[in-house]
């Protein structure tokens, strides 16, 4: 379970990303935020691994505390949580299952990542994650090779390596085009299903957050502003949540619709 | 196209900066300084021009190269060494200090950025540590180790290894600095260390600019043996000296000529290895 107790943020320069945030998610659940940009979503992601370091308040991961953990308790923590990034973050310039063996650094010394002598069990589980995403037949291409659709799926591999506990995603389709996004976002649906990961993903199109997010929670200039269904979010709560009428810009379109009765 | 509304949202031309032509002025008035009599070193066009004859029968002897001097740089047997002579010797200095000095040049260059350093004291002192090697040249370098272990190829080694690692830990670092982070915050967040960052997120970014900084290093290094043979350091330096005294500049020609084949056949690797690298 992830809790938020009285979580700020406050960047140098005076922004605060994080007013005083109190949120429960439970194990398993497919959270999804909304807000626009700026609202708080990255940071609100990024505390829970500790990416972004609070500046008040506490963010508690199974039990552990985020804020007063030492170097080598956030790597462990880290250990369990995957993240997925918006511009996914492959190295390039190396194979994708390279890419995806990164997931099982964690469990691997530091000599054998030096030389690259993965053990055959890590290579097996990378290759395991590719299969999920259904992208193990291009393990051994060089990853600039590959579409963005394909790139973000490597990231999810990637996060799926680690055998995590948690999910985050920042943003994942923000990059993409809708049917290459639906297809990534119900992949990210499936994986929380099938193997109960807490999964937390950051969207801007609400459309997409009402189709796939479990439970939605709105953000406005780092404080909460909504927390309930996607089922239950209509124009009026999102209205809310933006603070302002929406616009054809804020919904990613018809695939939504037709994904939805997919579904 | 109605300018009257846009014209109050286009924002006014913002005033050029004086930095750059004032930049240029002090530039040229230092330069015409040094080159003055009074207070420079007096660079005189007409001495250059009338003193042109001599250079021409260096240069007419330098187009005119004496072949029969290569045996003098290079001898070839059946039995092993199967090559030896200066010019080897001067490969052979070069391909050492290159595989040495580039090799530790690799962990200096990830303390010495931004970007991978454990902190920024770590930064401050590599870079500090690394002026100053590069400060000092390769024939000081020279001269200091042929005073402290005698003279021969060794201390020509030493002083390419200790200039290697000032070149490649430099340009490499800068690099490293300018890497994709995204690859970065990708490794941290997956729970691994440091050292395992640096391997798979950073490191299959710079590669190829590393070979290639470790090639123009081989590069160097072999022309550095020129200087390096003056002082009693090795390789064929000592030979074009000797020759130098000769006034034989049909002799100096061949070596200028075989150091050029050298320099060329490592630019062609080079750009071989980059194309199959990137």
């Amino acid at each position: 379970m992830i809790r938020f107790e009285k979580a700020s943020v406050t960047y140098p320069g005076g922004v605060h990303a994080l007013k005083d945030l109190d949120l429960e998610i439970p194990d398993g659940q497919m959270l999804v935020t909304v807000g626009l940009s700026g609202a708080g979503k990255s940071t609100l992601i990024r505390a829970i691994n500790g990416l972004v370091p609070l500046t008040s308040g506490d963010v508690i991961v199974d039990g552990v505390s985020v804020r007063g953990a030492s170097t080598k308790q956030l790597r462990e923590l880290r250990s369990h949580i995957g993240m997925i990034f918006q511009t996914f973050n492959l190295v390039k310039r190396t194979s994708v299952l390279n890419n995806v063996l990164m997931g099982r650094l964690h469990t691997t010394s530091t000599w054998r990542s030096l030389l690259g002598w993965y053990r055959p069990e890590d290579v097996e589980i990378a290759m395991q994650a590719l299969e999920r995403v259904d992208i193990v037949e291009k393990a051994y291409v060089r990853a600039s090779n590959l579409s963005g659709g394909q790139q973000q799926r490597v990231g999810i591999a990637r996060a799926l390596a680690q055998e995590p506990t948690i999910l985050l995603a920042d943003e994942p389709v923000a990059s993409l085009d809708p049917p290459t996004s639906h297809v990534v976002m119900r992949d990210l649906q499936r994986i929380n299903r099938e193997l109960g990961i807490t999964t937390i993903v950051n969207l801007h199109f609400l459309d997409l957050a009402k189709v796939y997010g479990e439970r939605i929670v709105g953000l406005r200039a780092g404080e909460l502003v909504y927390d309930g269904t996607g089922a239950a979010a209509d124009e009026g709560v999102f209205r809310d949540i933006y603070g302002r009428s929406l616009t054809a810009d804020d919904m990613m379109g018809k695939p939504a619709a037709e994904a939805a009765a997919g579904v | 196209m109605s300018t009257a509304t846009t014209a109050g949202r286009r924002p006014a031309k913002p005033r050029r900066s004086l930095a750059v032509p004032v930049g240029i002025g002090i530039f040229v008035v230092i330069t015409l300084l040094s080159v003055s009599d009074q207070w420079g070193i007096g660079l005189d066009i007409g001495g250059i021009i009338e003193d042109l004859g001599n250079g021409r029968v260096i240069l007419e002897q330098l187009l005119d190269p004496n072949w029969d001097f290569i045996p003098r740089t290079i001898q070839f047997s059946a039995q092993p060494p199967f090559v030896t002579g200066p010019l080897v010797e001067t490969f052979q200095m070069a391909i050492v200090a290159a595989f040495i000095g580039c090799l530790v040049a690799l962990p200096v260059a990830f303390f010495a950025s931004r970007t991978t350093a454990p902190s920024r004291p770590t930064v401050v002192i590599s870079r500090g540590i690394l002026s100053v090697v590069r400060a000092i040249p390769d024939i000081l370098y020279a001269i200091i180790f042929v005073a402290a272990v005698g003279i021969g190829p060794l201390p020509g080694i030493m002083a390419l290894i200790f200039f290697n690692i000032g070149v490649v830990a430099k340009l490499l670092s800068e690099t490293v600095d300018a890497v994709d982070e995204g690859p970065i915050e990708a490794a941290d967040a997956g729970g691994g260390n440091r050292t395992q960052m640096v391997r798979w997120a950073v490191l299959p970014q710079v590669l190829p600019n590393y070979v290639a900084y470790s090639l123009y290093a081989f590069e160097l290094n072999v022309r550095a043996s020129t200087v390096l043979g003056l002082v009693g350091a090795g390789g064929i330096g000592f030979l074009l000296n000797v020759q130098r005294g000769f006034g034989a500049w049909s002799n100096i020609s061949v070596i200028i000529i075989e150091l050029f084949v050298i320099v060329f056949v490592i630019e062609l690797i080079s750009i071989r290895l980059r194309r199959r690298l990137v």
